[in-house]
């Protein structure tokens, strides 16, 4: 540290540039890790929320909701199975509804629409109304974010191209399907929505689209064989398998590793130029009796410094972002990510230190003495 | 014995033909604490090799150098530069310091390397500093003073482990003769009443009134001159 903080010191313009880029390098990735938190829980909050650990799909369905009935009695079926401690049936259908009373195109909102047995484990907690109740004639709870057009508790919503109403009875939080608000009815108020074009069922008995499953002990083939015409999936392969979640998180993914590629080639190059041009300096020192271990420390002390110092100020820049960014955008930082993307980066620029101190080992204090010049 | 000593130390480089190419014939020579011993010659003449040999940064091709008791020969890498600095001084010809560190630090750096800097470490090295007459100037970075500062500075740092051996190499090379002269004076002060065993090389004939022997290097073989 003696010598790391009196360099930075002396040469403060010099190392402020690199910290520079180090900060809007740092910057970048916390916002692309804040936008690719948000669009994965706009594509599958509602999947992400759920306590569970496995989802049924009919077999040959792919891990998809959308190509998957399977009938609602398997549920009795699964719970019967000694792997599963609780079994509940869901179905998505992806809707336009618009407030009663409004007449204009523009109020339209699209919304997914997600069955669920009220009180089951599926249902999340409202935070203003009330909770869905058997039979309630087609009331919902529905995520808060549909506050922003103006829907209040006691609302009624109209769905294009069917004639039921449905009341909203209560507000959920942050529950979002396909990139669309949640919105949660019974299952069986679902079914005749979903299912309302006559023979769109298949001939399945109480069609549905999936069954959800907790169980941390669950054995897929085990199940799978056990229970015909079903295919178990885990939850995270459920949510891969949710339209456009791949493709949009590993191009974030992508953007992000190109970044931490780049710091450290940044970071690396930049350091290393400086020791270059330090060779001489570091072989008087050596000559006096500096150990190769001395002035390693005094490198990476300096870079661990320099790099902790630009990532603090990038995270505080990031949360400023963040507090400016228009409400609607999928931005969701979550502090877990946000510190291990840190650590990342501080160990990426640490690592690229490395190019220097082998170059420092490398240097003979003979050439300190007098027989270059 | 304390000091210096060599025995028989000859050097060469195997040059590109296969042919050897000598650069120190059979040297030897023991230097005692108290002593400053100057060595010149022309240049090429192997006088910067015969003080890189001493200062432990190359190894001799035959023969034996002993500092303190200690055979060079039988070091290792981590054990050399810890002799260096434990017990070797070195005084080099310019630009050797530091330039991000202000005239106290470029001493208690090397204290650093041995550990912790204590506050008695502080005092010596402050009072080494008012002995070469920058007492006033400890704040000062090397590009705010001028040469025989800066050559004033590089001394007080040599001293500041309580070396056994100093090692000069061509000390006032980049100063005119007035401040070469005191730069060599505080060479032999500090010698004499730190009595430490000291080689230089140097150019300057005139400087050589200070110092207790006089070698001659030619085509790699020491010669007595005085003393
Ligand atoms: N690595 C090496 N390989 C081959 N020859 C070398 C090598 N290093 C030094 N020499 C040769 O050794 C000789 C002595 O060099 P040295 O630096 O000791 O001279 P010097 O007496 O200090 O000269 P000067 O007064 O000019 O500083 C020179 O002729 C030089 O060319
Ligand atoms: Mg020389």
């Amino acid at each position: 540290m003696f010598l790391a903080t009196r360099e930075l010191k002396h040469s403060k313009w010099r190392f402020a540039m690199i910290g520079m880029i180090l900060v809007l390098i740092s910057w970048l990735v916390f916002i692309l890790s804040g936008l690719g938190n948000g669009l994965s829980s706009l594509s599958a909050a509602t999947f992400k929320n759920m306590d569970a650990e496995y989802v049924a799909f009919e077999e040959g369905a792919r891990h998809s909701m959308s190509r998957s009935v399977i009938s609602e009695n398997l549920v009795q079926d699964l719970k019967a199975h000694e792997q599963v401690e609780d079994a509940a049936a869901m179905g998505s259908h992806v809707a336009v509804v618009l407030k009663e009373g409004n007449e204009d195109d523009s109020e339209k909102i699209d919304v997914s629409i997600l069955g669920i047995e009220p009180g089951s484990f599926l249902e999340p907690s409202v935070v203003e109304g009330k909770p869905l109740t058997q039979g309630g004639d087609y009331q919902v709870i529905i995520n808060d974010s549909l506050k922003e057009q103006g829907i209040e508790v006691g609302d009624t919503l109209e769905i294009e191209g069917v004639t039921e109403i449905l009341e909203v009875i209560g507000f959920v939080e942050g529950e979002s399907f396909n990139h669309l608000p949640s919105i949660f009815i019974s299952i069986d108020e679902w079914r005749s929505i979903h299912f309302a074009a006559p023979g769109s069922d298949m001939g399945v008995e109480l069609p549905v689209n999936a069954i959800i499953l907790q169980g941390d002990s669950i054995e897929q083939d085990k199940l799978e064989s056990a229970i015909e015409g079903i295919e178990v999936t885990t939850k995270k392969e459920a949510i891969n398998g949710m339209p456009g979640y791949t493709a949009e998180n590993g191009t974030i993914m992508m953007m992000l590793g190109f970044l931490l590629v780049i710091s450290a080639f940044v970071i690396g190059v930049f350091f290393y130029v400086l020791t270059l041009q330090k060779t001489n300096q570091f072989g008087v020192m050596k000559a006096i009796g500096a150990s190769n271990l001395f002035l390693t420390k005094a490198i990476v002390s300096q870079i661990t410094l320099l790099a902790t110092i630009s990532i603090g100020i990038g995270i505080i820049l990031t949360y400023g972002t963040a507090a400016i960014l228009p409400a609607g955008m999928p931005f969701a930082l979550d502090p877990m990510l946000v510190f291990s993307y840190a650590i990342i980066l501080l160990f990426v620029s640490v690592l690229s230190s490395l190019i220097s101190v082998r170059k420092i080992t490398k240097i003979d204090p003979l050439q300190a003495i007098g027989r270059v010049e | 014995m304390s000091g210096i000593q060599f025995e028989n130390v000859s050097k060469y480089y195997q040059d590109g033909a296969g042919s050897k190419l000598q650069i120190l014939d059979n040297v030897s020579l023991s230097v005692q604490p108290g002593e400053l011993v100057a060595v010149i010659g022309p240049s090429g003449s192997g006088k910067s090799t015969f003080l890189s040999i001493a200062g432990a940064l190359l190894q001799a091709s035959s023969g034996e150098v002993t500092i303190n008791n200690k055979n060079l020969n039988q070091l290792s890498p981590n054990q050399v530069s810890k002799l260096r600095l434990d017990h070797i001084g070195f005084i080099l010809q310019t630009s050797n310091l530091v330039p991000y560190l202000n005239v106290l630090d470029q001493l208690l750096v090397v204290k650093k390397m041995k550990g912790k800097i204590t506050s008695a470490d502080k005092m010596f090295a402050k009072e080494l500093l008012k002995e070469v007459g920058l007492g006033s100037k400890l704040k000062k970075f090397p590009e705010q003073l001028s040469g025989g500062e800066r050559q004033r500075t590089a001394i007080a740092r040599a001293f500041v482990n309580d070396p056994d051996i100093i090692l000069a190499d061509e000390p006032t090379a980049s100063l005119d003769s007035k401040r070469a002269f005191e730069v060599v004076e505080l060479i032999a002060k500090g010698v004499k009443t730190r009595n430490k065993a000291a080689f230089m090389v140097t150019h300057d004939e005139r400087m050589l009134s200070y110092c207790d022997r006089v070698y001659r290097m030619n085509e790699g073989k020491l010669e007595l001159v005085e003393g």
